[in-house]
């Protein structure tokens, strides 16, 4: 039978404690060395690709969460069976070893910040409309001047950007071991950040988040979290560590339609 | 947890990003072509782009002549308006072409 994997764990124990997975199946744990895969059995029937099974997947890493430390999987990571599982697991055992140990005691939080990014662009805009090169007779010079607008438009809106963004992570930065900050995924979405921060921190970091929210103007802000650590797993050959956690398998389902949401519940 | 005041534009602005990136090439028999057509299209779009910019890096740097600001201009028009014909004939739209390049962030 196929196994559905949600985490590798720093326990090589059983489970102390009944969690259901997707379709309801028994949640265990396969020991490896020092460290455990916690898996359940994929009853055919069930489909993986689905709402539901996203928040299961998420429900039980969450729960893993409170008790181990935890390096969440990619959504839809199947193995045909134990054997095949463990050979990857196998190639990959000294990253795990590391990334356990790297993000032991640690949990992500994500903030977004939304700014009045089009006001802003046409505020720029408006300032270099005054430059309109009207007189222009030669084409590629007049399309080459348009251009050159349109770049230092787009590079102004970009560094006020960064600006507004360096404010934002020095509310977080020192409270975090290690960050990801993505800056204008849309125009108005001035800011994705992802931070890794000490559970004894994590306080700290909702304050942080208070204290920058009630620090006025026409920013959002949204604060998510504690989630397992999506962001912060490196995996040294092959795989990825991106969003969504790891992908270690060549032969499992991979669902690429969700990226960014993936497992994240935002 | 979330914690926000400002769900609904959140939720509306991750759309956005969601929509914004094709995450693969739909090809399959009855698309084949346009799945093909799409997947280079993205990359000339990725060089012409690059081209672009390097054009105005060296216009702001002043590093092109008058003669050559009017060359590099004209072969970055006509590379535009094929662009826009290529779209048109296989029914594909600008957003279409979008490609994520992980740490630099998105094509278009």
């Amino acid at each position: 039978m196929k196994i559905y994997t949600y985490a590798i764990i720093d326990s090589n124990s059983g489970m102390d404690e009944p969690i259901r997975g997707l379709g309801e199946a028994s949640v265990y744990n396969i020991p490896y060395h020092d460290i455990g895969i916690v898996v359940s059995d994929l009853d055919p029937q069930v489909q993986i690709k689905t709402k539901e099974s996203i928040l299961k997947h998420e429900e039980v890493v969450e729960r893993l969460m409170d008790r181990f430390t935890v390096l969440p999987m990619r959504l839809y990571t199947v193995f045909s069976g134990k054997e095949e599982m463990l050979l990857k697991v196998k190639d990959y055992y000294e990253d795990f070893i590391e990334n356990l140990d790297r993000v032991r005691n640690k949990a992500e939080f994500g903030i977004k910040v939304i700014w009045t990014g089009n006001i802003i662009k046409e505020r720029i805009s408006n300032a270099y409309k005054n430059e309109s090169p009207a007189h222009l007779t030669q084409s590629g010079t007049k399309f080459m001047k348009e251009k050159f607008e349109k770049y230092k438009i787009d590079k102004e809106f970009e560094e006020e950007a960064d600006r507004c963004s360096a404010i934002v992570d020095g509310f977080f930065n020192r409270l975090a071991s290690e960050k990801k900050l993505e800056k204008l995924k849309t125009d108005n979405l001035l800011l994705s950040a992802s931070y890794l921060v000490d559970k004894e921190k994590k306080d700290d970091f909702k304050k942080a988040f208070e204290e920058l929210r009630s620090s006025g103007g026409d920013l959002k802000y949204l604060l998510s979290g504690p989630w397992p650590p999506y962001n912060f797993i490196i995996l040294s050959h092959s795989g990825d560590g991106k969003v969504g956690g790891m992908d270690i398998s060549d032969k499992a389902f991979q669902h690429k339609d969700m990226e960014g949401n993936e497992g994240r519940g935002e | 947890m979330v914690e926000t005041d400002s769900l609904e534009i959140f939720a509306k602005e991750m759309e956005k990003v969601q929509d914004a990136l094709p995450k693969k090439i739909e090809a399959n028999p009855e698309n084949a072509e346009k799945g093909l057509a799409k997947l280079v299209l993205t990359l000339i779009e990725l060089i012409r782009k690059l081209m672009e910019k390097q054009a105005m890096r060296r216009v702001e740097a002043g590093s092109l002549t008058d003669e050559e600001i009017e060359r590099v201009g004209e072969t970055l028009m006509k590379l535009e308006n094929k662009m826009k014909e290529l779209k048109e004939i296989f029914g594909l739209k600008d957003e279409e072409l979008n490609l994520n390049l992980g740490p630099l962030g998105d094509l278009m």
